[in-house]
């Protein structure tokens, strides 16, 4: 599915809000004002959502069911997508790896910060990756280290 | 009245269907169409692009309601602030409820013969929420 859109070059707190959201989706950019998610329910209606904003902002927006001419466009598309969300959760994972030896009251923030990090990206996650889970993982073992610290 | 939405119905438009009922008309009658084109005449459409009672200025569908009707009650805003982080999830609001709700509607869903169903299975929840905080409030 792809969205198709154009906004006034001003103001740009409205291209501002509207790029935050699109990230916020988890889309894959194709070109400038050309961006992609997988076909369904939910995101199509988010994506319906936001080409109402752009029209409200005084630009133009149309959706598309789209299929890339050649496989190699689409999995190039997915791998682009993948790669991006996996390096979020690398970074999950290496932070709560490194928060398991820091003070205590710095670790029981970061654990905070940490599960609603793994929220948003799991919210902008549209195709499987073991990453996942690897972060899921770091963030239980630090969630367990500061139990047990409590419990000393 | 007749009030017509998107087929599929998830939190947002749930939640609107409970909100129109208990609050604004009693007697509320429901239709789910597929395309924007299939609205009978003489319904008053929520929760799709472009008309008044769908997503407005980054309110939700329920938000828009709560304003267009003038609802004031504190249990019926903290109720649209949790519909609002499960449907659009911008964390304008610290709403922790949401992503159960969300996950008891995506459950209710799979039993639902259809929209008509959802909205009756998913009525109870609203009620409780409300209930809850009608006296918290």
């Amino acid at each position: 599915m792809v969205l198709v859109y154009r906004l006034p070059r001003t103001p740009s707190t409205p291209r501002i809000t509207l790029w935050r959201k699109l990230r916020r989706l988890g889309v894959a950019q194709i070109v400038d004002g050309v961006v992609a998610l997988p076909a369904g329910l939910d995101t199509r209606e988010q994506l319906e959502w936001l080409a109402d904003e752009v029209v409200q902002a005084g630009g133009e927006a149309t959706i598309w069911l789209a299929d890339p001419a050649a496989a190699a466009q689409h999995r190039a598309l997915v791998q682009a997508m993948t790669e991006r969300i996996e390096a979020e959760y690398r970074q999950i994972t290496a932070e709560a790896q490194s928060a398991c030896v820091s003070p205590i009251v710095e670790r029981r923030r970061t654990l905070a910060r940490l599960r609603r990090e793994l929220r948003r990206v799991g919210a902008r996650q549209h195709f499987p990756t073991k990453q996942a889970q690897a972060a899921r993982d770091a963030v239980e073992a630090l969630a367990d280290a500061v139990a047990q610290e409590q419990a000393a | 009245m007749i009030w017509a939405t998107r087929r599929h119905v998830h939190i947002d438009r749930t939640a609107c269907a409970w909100l129109l009922r208990r609050f604004v008309d009693s007697r509320a009658e429901f239709v789910f169409v597929d395309d924007p084109d299939e609205l009978p005449a003489e319904a008053t459409p929520f929760d799709m692009r472009g008309v008044e009672l769908g997503h407005r200025e980054g309110r939700c569908s329920f938000e828009s309601i709560l304003v267009h009707y003038q609802l004031h009650d504190p249990a019926l805003v903290r109720i649209s602030r949790v519909v609002h982080e499960a449907d659009i999830g911008d964390e304008r609001y610290d709403a922790p409820e949401a992503p159960g709700l969300d996950a008891l509607i995506r459950g209710l869903a799979r039993d639902a013969r259809d929209d008509i169903h959802l909205v009756a299975l998913t009525g109870p929840l609203y009620d409780a929420l409300y209930t809850l905080w009608s006296h918290e409030s």
